[in-house]
Parts: structure tokens; C-alpha cells; sequence
């Protein structure tokens, strides 16, 4: 490694430490007494200090030095963080990173920022008293201060660990271990299991009815942790059943190690096999262990510390490795960075192995040589595999965008004289990296949109019986192959009528036009309404909604409002979890085919002649008692219609010309002449005949709760969907997302489904913004 | 086959330079067109602009687009659009025959080069016209929009239009079409 | 000593209520012999008190310097072993049955 690359590697975990920094900033208000933050602090600005050492960045040394001692009072508990701290701190932070901004441009700190400096410094030493100045110092230089607060912290995992130890006579008492774990099952995921054996003795020794296994299992649920203990309720007093929640601190697996009887030396190795901990979690654990037991005068928490339980080897290494890990979560150091263009070359590969393995699947079809097909069947399963772990290479965590507005939401509502506080939840929700860069924008607008516009001033929430702060939402959850990521406020709503007249007045809508609710709320995406200058006292709101609109389109995504009056609005924000490569189930209408996304399959029915019949002409089924609307592609292609191109196709539906595909509107196989069918055509009697084996299939798909039907002629199943994007010329085409290559190396078109809907519905179309048929709509 | 013979006679290429007033500057680099047929007019494109000639065949149609826009072909594992070059000339639509072709042509577009496809009756060869065979185009008469073309080439005695295939393939126009094309399906 | 392998087929229940009865069988198998398989194929049901006879008599073979496999696991030992994740510890192979 050379020196640049060196320095690159400070600045982006500079930047990723200040990252952290700002977090734990913004937590520690609400939870001044949290060590685990206040350690996160300090590690940051520790850690930082240390690397710019390293690179003789002389101002940075200094400048965070102050900072840090102040930090190392607080953590000392001599000094209390405060909502006044915290603002110096915050200045710190950003100060830090006009640091940063300068080294990446070559250049060393100019007067502005001296002075900046030098004001923080001083507002700092005022916190510092001469002589703990001196003491502070010495802390730095200690290298067990950070192996100390890497065992604060929580473990990275997000699962209960729950160890199971029995008495002797569980299993005379007539109780069974194994039934408890099948019943932790029924509500939630045995994710690991470690079976302890090593006090089975062997069979001659064996008292047989007496119990000798215990368990260390690792458990996904989202169940409270009452209700996982009263799975063992009836064993608590034959047992010692201990249960950690997620993200326990390592304290507490380490003490859960020590309590274990000396025999199970292996705990530590099987909470790493269980998944609980990771290798380096436990490794920084033990040695944890180890330097405290080594420094007797730096005691950390109240863990007990058997000697005998550390492994020497396990503490050299752990030690070897603590050396390594610069950044604050010991999970981290269990990873690698990766050039962000190198892992999209190999997903791009993917794609095209994929499409690969479809044509040599296809192949081997033809061939129907069974060793072939099972070869092939083989591989397209693994490509399957490979192609999914490829993708989750590239899911990030939403978390950390949301965090973010920490920050923002602190500032714009001190500027704004609001008490707003942001509640997050749903942060670990992934979606594809390439989302995640793109959504930063439009979600600001909407959150600063909330604070500014929704969230009323605090006298007039009191007026309307709400609490004098507002709230903001953020929060993510998976839906149908999508990512929903919503912005809700506590604040007025948006009122429909000033939209209205705004609308009017801006000539988005006409005089007589009924709006449904909704579509009156989406009024304020439409790129008029935000330009329009004639009503004022609407305020900003919809000031830049259309660029929003936009930039979420761009992504193949969509934003929908939900807002009742004086209750607060919630901006709905679905985006396509990938933008590469989907599960698809093709269908077949009249020989094209049509990918539809298969996470928004729910079921296919057929559609039969009696239910057509039934329906009176309208397009609509009984579903299981319910109607059920559906959409004829074959109508709304217009696919019997279609240039004679269709006859090149050599697929077999295409048998008959297209003049009679025309005529009889594609009615399947035929095997009649044009004439023989025009003179059944006469007899009415016959008519029937011209379709005699029309069979039609309906793909029931559930868009943003909401079901319809797609009728098509043929269900192929399911199919790996590499997806091509449809490119300057047909960018912008309702009702299609994409194309795809099929095995057989034909394009085929992919089903944007809400896109589909809306346009069949009359609803508004995205050029059509002054849709006239709203009515009929709804 | 026909790519080959394209090279075939590239190489040979080797025309003295000659300003022609009236021709368009970009028409003295290019002295080799391809030649084809759309129903009996005969038409040419430089061959610069021109990446290969395909056989007609496996298309794709996309619903919801102009006529003349015939649909999608996998290039190679490229989506590449095709235009009926008759009916953008706002020709009768003709039924495909053994000698009907793709060729792909490279356009500008906002974001770097496109690949298109372009639907011919059948190619007849490339041929090398000398700049001062070139014409200015006529201001009305040839039944295609004058912008389209981007000189009148003397082969054989006979004019023949060539195309400025940057303006009759003009992915915005195109895109805008197709577009229009999906919001007039809406409203049925 | 026999060449082949001595073979024993467990019957039923591998549940606490037979669990000293199986201890004692799988003893005496194991005393005549220096290679037992034991057929798992009609064990209906398997708990706790089954499952560590199996670890048990793994260990009593290998403490006897004998070998001892288990062998045609059935659906319920297979089940079982799985949730546990104890079949890589008994190291015998285990037939995956397709699911029906």
C-alpha cells in the first residue's frame, strides 16, 4: 500500500467515524447516561486523532486532542453530556470534516478555518480544568482504551440467543427438550443450533433415562422476550435457561460464558457457530478479558474474569487482530471493502450467465436427453443461487440513510423554532446499493417538506389537542418485491381545498371536474402546481414535489400521499428492491410473451368460457366471492392487430396467417382456412366453433394491496429476468418496465403492472395531467 | 454474406477528395453509401453509420408505439429498437419477403451512440460515389421530409436520396412517438 | 468374530419409555461384534432420551475400539437429528429423503 492509498483509506473511514460520531451525537440527548454512545464518541475522535498522527496532519492532531480530553471527562462520568455539549460537539464534527474536504483537496486549512479552530478550542477548554488536561493525555496514548469500549458495544447479529442447561430428571419429569425446540419454531427461526453432547457419557455409564444435552441456539423472532420465556415455563425448574436478546452487549455473552461450568470451555466458539457472535466479536471479547485482566487498575464493568477460561492463543490472536481494527464496530473488521464498479461488472456477468444458463436449459429441453436436462436443470439452479447471493452483495441497510436525518431534522427544526423528533424504525429494511445513492435527495425534500409545511407551530398543535412537538416518521418495511419507504408527520394534513383552488387557479384542473381524494392530494406533484405563483398562502408545499415525482420515477419507483386533515401526511415511496435482475413468471398471449414480476404474482385461475359469460361483457370475474377486475392483453396490445411481422415468428401459435389472427382476434389454434372459417363466421349456429379450444389463464397480481387479473393464453412459469432497461426510445412507455432476453434469444417485454393498471383504469396519466375521465376512474 | 462484402469493397476504398458546393460538409468524408430498396424507390445511407445487416427476423413488437416503430431485436444481448423506414416515410406498409433486412445503424443520442434498426426491403450493394455526384437536396419533390435528406446521390444515371440517418433515426423524435403512441392507447 | 458386519434393527419407539430397554440391547449387539449397523429404518418416533442413545453408543463403540454405525435413518430420526443438527456429529451418512 502506498502512501495515497493510505491516506484514501484514512479519509473514507474519517468520514465514516464523523458519520458515527454525528449518530451517537444526536443519541446521546436523549440518553446522556448511555456508555456505549458516549464511548462511540470518544472512539471516534480517537481513532481519528491516532490516523492523523500517523500522516503528520499536525492541526488535525491538535484540534481533536481538545476534543477528545473534553470527551474523556464525560467518559470518565466527570463530566456530564448536555444538549450545550452536544452543539459544540456537532460543531466539532463538522469542523472534522472541513478538515477532511481539505486533505482530499490537497489543501492545508485556511484562515476561516483557524478560526473556527481556535473558537472551538476555546469553547472546549472551558470544560477542561489545567490539570485533567494532563490526564487526558495519558488516556490517549493507552492503547487498551479502545479494546476496552469495543466490548460496550452490542453485537452486530440480530437474533436471541438462548443456552439451555438441564437437570437429571427433565426427562423423567416427563418433559422433552426436543418438543420445546420444535415449539420455539412456531413463532420464529432456529437460525442455529449447537447440540452440547459432551456430557453424554458412553452407553455403559449411560443412566438412560436421565438428561444430559443442552442446547445453545441462536432464534430469529420478532416475539418479546416474556414470550420466548414461557416456552420454558415448565422446565424453569428443572433447567437454567438463559435468554439474550438481540444485540446484547458482548458483556453479557461473556458473562454467559463464565457462568458456564469449567467443561465447556468451547462456549465462546459455539456462539460463534450458532451465529450470535461473529469470530471477531469474540475474539475482541476475550481479549477484552485479557487486557483487563493484564491492567488491574483499568477495571472494565462488572465481568468477572476467570483466568483459566482464556485460551492464550485465542488471546494472541484477538490482540494480533484488535491491531488491525481501526474502525468502531468490532463486526467490521470481518469485512472487506469492495470497488463499488468492480461488484457491478460481476453482477452485469451474472446477468449474462444467467440468460446463458436459460439458453442452455432450453437446449437441453429440446434434446430431452434426461442426463443433459438434469445437468441443466442442475446449473440453472446454482446460477439461481449465485445470482441471489450476487445481489445481496450490493443490499445495503437503509439504516444508515435514515440516520442521517438525525441531523437534519435537529437542525431545521431548531431553525424553523419547531420541537420535532424523528422516530426510525424498519432501519435494517435492504435494498440495492444503487437505490440507496439516489434516494438521499428526494427523501430530504420530503422530510424538510414535513417539518416545514406539515408540522404546525406548537401553539396551534396545543390549540388542536395534539402534543407541542411534532413527530416524524421514517420508516421501511419490504412489500411485494418492493421497497416502501415512508416520511409521515403528526402535522396538519394537507387540505384538499386550498390544493383545489391553488389547482384551479394554476389551470391544472377544470371548474366542473370531480376529483377522487386522493388524486387531489397527488395534484401537488404535478409540475404546474409547484411553478405557480398565484396562490401564496399554501406556502412551499409542493415546491419541488415534481422533481421528487421525477427523481423517484427515474428509479422505477412511485410516491403516493396519504393525508387526512389536522392528523399529519404520510409520503408512501415504493421503489423495486434491484435494479438488475428479477424473478419473473412468463406468460404467453398469441405467441409474444410477457415477463410479469413474480412477487407480485399471487395466484392464476383459468378463465373459463362460463365465467366470460358471467361476467356480461365486463371485464371482471367472481374471484372466491370477490369481483375481481382483469385486463385482456391481448386487447390492450392490440396483439392480433399487429403488423404482419408475427409471421416471421416461427413459433407455433403463429401458425395461422395473421389476416385470420386479425378476423377472429387470435382465437388459439385453428387449423380452419381463412374461407372455411368466414363461412362458419355465417353460420351462427357454427360460430361457436371457431374457437374451440380458446383456453385463457388469469394471473392474479397484487399491486400495493390491491389485486387485479391479467388474461393471457398461456402460463410458461417462472423465469429468470435479466433485466434490460428500455432505453432512450422507449423510456417513459406506460404499462412496460423493461425488456428481457429469453432462452430462445427473443426479446421479451416486461409488465410494469401498476403502470398496466393505471392506464386501464382512465386514472391519470403521467402526460395526461389534466385527466378528464376521474370519474369513471374510481 | 452481405457483411462481408461490405468489407470487401471498404477496402478498395480510395477516391480522390473533391469539394462539392451544395453537398453537406459531412458527405465529403464519406464516399461509400449502401444502397437498398423500400418498395421500388432506392435509397442510401453512408456506410460509416452503418454496423451490420441482418436477416429479418425474431422481432419482438412493442404494444403501444407508432406503426412505425416495428418493435425490439436482441442485438447480441443488446435491446436494439427497429424502425420500418417506409412507414416513417410515411409509405405503405409491405409484407415481409425473403430479402427484407435490418440494418443497423449507429445514431447521436443524449447519452452517447444508439443502435438502431432499421427495416428495408431488400440491400442492394455498396457503392462508392465520388462527392461530385452528390447533390443538394431538392426542396420538395422527393416525398420525404427534406431534413431527412442529406444529399442526391447519381447512381447510375438515377438519384438516389441519401439519408441522414442522424435525423430520420433521431432518438428524440423517435422516443417522443413512441411516447405519444402509449398516451393515445391510454385514453381507449 | 464374524467378518460382516453384525446387524441390529431398532423397532419403534425411541423414546424415554424404552430408552434402558435399548441401552441394554445395543450393549449385547455391541459386546458379540467389532462392527455393528444399526437400522434406524422402523424408529417411528425419537426424543430426547433417543437421541442421546445415539451419542452414547457412538461413544461406547469408539471407547470399545469396535465400530458402530447407524444406518436407513427414518423420517422422524432424520427430523430430528436435523433440527438438533446432530448428524454431522454422528458422522454417519443419512439418506435425504425426498420430500413426498
Amino acid at each position: 500500500m502506498n502512501l495515497d492509498d493510505a491516506l484514501h483509506t484514512f479519509i473514507i473511514e474519517a468520514r465514516e467515524l464523523l458519520e458515527h460520531m454525528e449518530e451517537a451525537l444526536l443519541r446521546v440527548e436523549q440518553s446522556p447516561e448511555d456508555a456505549d454512545t458516549i464511548n462511540a464518541i470518544f472512539r471516534a475522535a480517537h481513532t481519528i486523532k491516532g490516523s492523523a498522527g500517523l500522516f503528520g496532519l499536525c492541526h488535525v492532531v491538535e484540534f481533536t486532542h481538545v476534543a477528545e480530553s473534553v470527551l474523556d471527562l464525560v467518559r470518565a462520568g466527570k463530566l456530564r453530556i448536555d444538549s450545550e455539549l452536544v452543539v459544540i460537539f456537532l460543531a466539532v464534527c463538522d469542523h472534522l470534516g472541513v478538515f477532511v474536504t481539505q486533505i482530499v483537496e490537497g489543501r492545508t486549512p485556511d484562515a476561516e478555518t483557524n478560526r473556527v479552530s481556535v473558537e472551538l478550542v476555546s469553547k472546549l477548554s472551558r470544560y477542561l480544568g489545567p490539570p485533567q488536561r494532563g490526564a487526558a493525555v495519558t488516556a490517549v496514548a493507552a492503547p487498551e482504551a479502545e479494546l476496552e469500549t469495543e466490548a460496550g458495544d452490542g453485537v452486530d447479529t440480530d437474533h436471541w440467543h438462548i443456552s439451555l442447561r438441564f437437570g437429571p430428571d427433565l426427562l423423567r419429569n416427563g418433559m422433552d427438550p426436543l418438543s420445546l425446540i420444535r415449539y420455539l419454531g412456531t413463532f420464529g427461526k432456529i437460525v442455529n443450533i449447537v447440540t452440547l453432547v459432551d456430557t453424554v457419557p458412553s452407553l455403559s455409564a449411560l443412566d438412560p433415562e436421565s438428561s444430559y444435552l443442552g442446547y445453545e441456539i441462536g432464534f430469529s423472532s420478532d416475539a418479546d422476550k416474556a414470550t420466548i420465556e414461557s416456552a420454558f415455563e415448565f422446565v424453569r425448574d428443572d433447567a437454567r435457561i438463559r435468554i439474550l436478546p438481540p444485540h446484547s452487549k458482548v458483556a453479557e455473552y461473556l458473562r454467559l460464558i463464565d457462568d458456564l461450568p469449567q467443561s465447556e470451555l468451547r462456549l465462546g466458539e459455539i456462539l460463534v457457530r450458532c451465529g450470535t457472535l461473529t469470530q471477531a466479536e469474540l475474539d475482541l471479547a476475550l481479549a477484552r478479558q485479557a487486557a483487563s485482566r493484564d491492567d488491574a487498575s483499568n477495571p472494565i464493568g462488572e465481568v468477572l474474569v476467570e483466568q483459566k477460561l482464556v485460551q492464550p492463543r485465542v488471546v494472541e490472536a484477538a490482540l494480533d487482530k484488535q491491531k488491525q481494527v481501526k474502525d468502531n464496530k468490532a463486526a467490521e473488521s470481518g469485512q472487506i471493502r469492495v470497488n463499488a464498479e468492480k461488484l457491478d461488472q460481476h453482477i452485469n456477468l451474472i446477468g449474462e450467465l444467467t440468460i446463458a444458463s436459460a439458453g442452455a436449459s432450453l437446449i437441453a429441453q429440446r434434446t430431452a436427453d434426461p442426463e443433459l436436462l438434469e445437468a441443466a436443470a442442475r446449473l440453472s439452479r446454482l446460477v439461481e443461487e449465485v445470482r441471489d447471493s450476487a445481489l445481496t452483495l450490493r443490499m445495503v441497510e437503509i439504516g444508515a440513510t435514515f440516520n442521517r436525518f438525525q441531523r437534519v431534522v435537529r437542525d431545521v427544526s431548531a431553525d424553523l423554532g419547531k420541537d420535532i423528533r424523528l422516530v426510525i424504525s424498519g432501519a435494517d429494511t435492504d435494498l440495492d446499493k444503487t437505490v440507496v445513492e439516489k434516494i438521499g435527495d428526494p427523501l430530504t425534500h420530503l422530510v424538510r417538506n414535513s417539518m416545514d409545511h406539515g408540522i404546525e407551530a406548537a401553539e396551534l398543535r396545543l390549540a388542536r389537542g395534539k402534543p407541542a412537538h411534532g413527530t416524524l416518521r421514517l420508516n421501511a418495511y419490504h412489500d411485494s418485491g418492493s421497497i416502501v419507504i415512508e416520511v409521515a408527520d403528526d402535522g396538519g394534513g394537507l387540505s384538499r381545498e386550498r390544493i383545489l383552488q391553488k389547482a384551479l387557479a394554476c389551470g391544472l384542473i377544470k371548474d366542473d371536474q370531480q376529483l377522487a381524494d386522493a388524486d387531489i392530494c397527488n395534484l401537488i406533484f404535478e409540475p404546474g402546481f409547484s411553478t405557480c405563483e398565484q396562490v401564496s398562502n399554501l406556502s412551499g408545499r409542493g415546491v419541488g414535489m415534481d422533481v421528487v415525482r421525477r427523481n423517484i420515477e427515474a428509479l422505477r419507483g412511485t410516491v403516493e400521499i396519504d393525508s387526512t386533515e389536522n392528523v399529519g401526511t404520510t409520503m408512501r415511496i415504493r421503489l423495486p428492491l434491484t435494479l438488475a435482475i428479477i424473478d419473473g413468471f412468463l406468460v404467453g398471449v398469441n405467441g409474444s410473451s410477457f415477463v410479469v414480476p413474480l412477487d407480485m404474482v399471487v395466484e392464476c385461475v383459468e378463465l373459463t368460457p362460463q365465467e366470460t359469460a358471467d361476467s356480461q361483457g365486463r371485464d371482471h370475474l367472481d374471484l372466491r366471492g370477490e369481483v375481481l377486475p382483469f385486463i385482456r392483453l391481448k386487447q390492450l396490445f392490440d396483439i392480433a392487430e399487429a403488423p404482419a411481422a408475427a409471421d416471421v415468428d416461427d413459433d407455433a401459435d403463429d401458425e395461422f396467417d395473421s389476416a385470420t389472427a386479425r378476423k377472429y382476434n387470435g382465437s388459439g389454434h385453428s387449423l380452419l382456412t381463412a374461407e372455411g372459417a368466414a363461412a362458419l363466421a355465417r353460420d351462427p349456429e357454427l360460430e361457436f366453433l371457431l374457437h374451440p379450444v380458446k383456453r385463457e389463464n388469469v394471473v392474479v397480481v397484487q399491486y400495493a394491496g390491491r389485486r387485479s387479473g391479467l388474461v393471457v393464453d398461456k402460463l410458461m412459469g417462472e423465469f429468470q429476468t435479466v433485466i434490460r432497461p428500455l432505453g432512450e426510445v422507449f423510456n417513459g412507455i406506460d404499462g412496460i418496465s423493461g425488456f428481457t432476453i429469453l432462452g430462445s434469444g427473443k426479446v421479451a417485454l416486461i409488465l410494469d403492472v401498476q403502470g398496466l393498471v393505471r392506464r386501464v383504469a382512465g386514472g391519470e396519466s403521467r402526460r395526461n395531467a389534466r385527466a378528464s375521465n376521474y370519474a369513471i376512474a374510481e | 454474406m452481405l457483411a462481408t462484402q461490405i468489407e470487401a469493397t471498404g477496402a478498395q476504398a480510395a477516391m480522390p477528395r473533391k469539394a462539392v458546393p451544395g453537398a453537406v460538409a459531412e458527405a465529403e468524408e464519406q464516399q461509400q453509401y449502401l444502397t437498398f430498396m423500400l418498395g421500388d424507390e432506392m435509397f442510401a445511407i453512408g456506410i460509416l453509420s452503418i454496423r451490420e445487416i441482418i436477416e429479418y427476423g425474431d422481432l419482438t413488437e412493442v404494444p403501444m408505439t407508432p406503426p412505425f416503430i416495428r418493435g425490439v431485436i436482441n442485438l447480441r444481448g443488446a435491446v436494439v429498437p427497429v424502425v420500418d423506414l417506409a412507414l416513417r416515410f410515411g409509405r405503405e406498409a409491405r409484407a415481409n419477403s425473403k430479402r427484407t433486412c435490418i440494418v443497423i445503424v449507429e445514431v447521436n443520442a443524449a447519452k452517447g451512440r444508439q443502435e438502431m434498426g432499421v427495416v428495408v426491403d431488400a440491400v442492394n450493394e455498396v457503392l462508392e460515389v465520388s462527392p461530385g455526384d452528390i447533390e443538394a437536396p431538392p426542396e420538395f419533390g422527393a416525398h420525404i421530409r427534406s431534413d431527412f435528406i442529406q444529399g442526391m446521390g447519381k447512381i447510375g444515371g438515377k438519384f438516389v436520396v441519401m439519408l441522414d440517418v442522424n435525423r430520420v433515426l433521431q432518438v428524440d423524435e423517435v422516443a417522443v412517438a413512441a411516447r405519444r403512441g402509449s398516451a393515445e392507447t391510454a385514453v381507449v | 468374530m464374524n467378518a460382516l458386519p453384525n446387524r441390529i434393527d431398532i423397532l419403534g419407539e425411541m423414546t424415554i419409555a424404552a430408552a434402558a430397554e435399548l441401552r441394554r440391547q445395543l450393549l449385547a449387539a455391541l459386546a458379540e461384534a467389532s462392527e455393528l449397523d444399526v437400522d434406524l429404518s422402523q424408529v417411528s418416533e425419537i426424543d430426547s432420551a433417543g437421541m442421546q442413545l445415539l451419542v452414547a453408543a457412538k461413544r461406547e463403540a469408539s471407547a470399545q475400539g469396535k465400530l458402530l454405525r447407524f444406518t436407513n435413518h427414518s423420517a422422524a430420526v432424520f427430523y430430528a437429528l436435523e433440527l438438533c443438527k446432530l448428524t454431522g456429529h454422528l458422522g454417519d451418512p443419512v439418506l435425504i429423503q425426498s420430500q413426498s
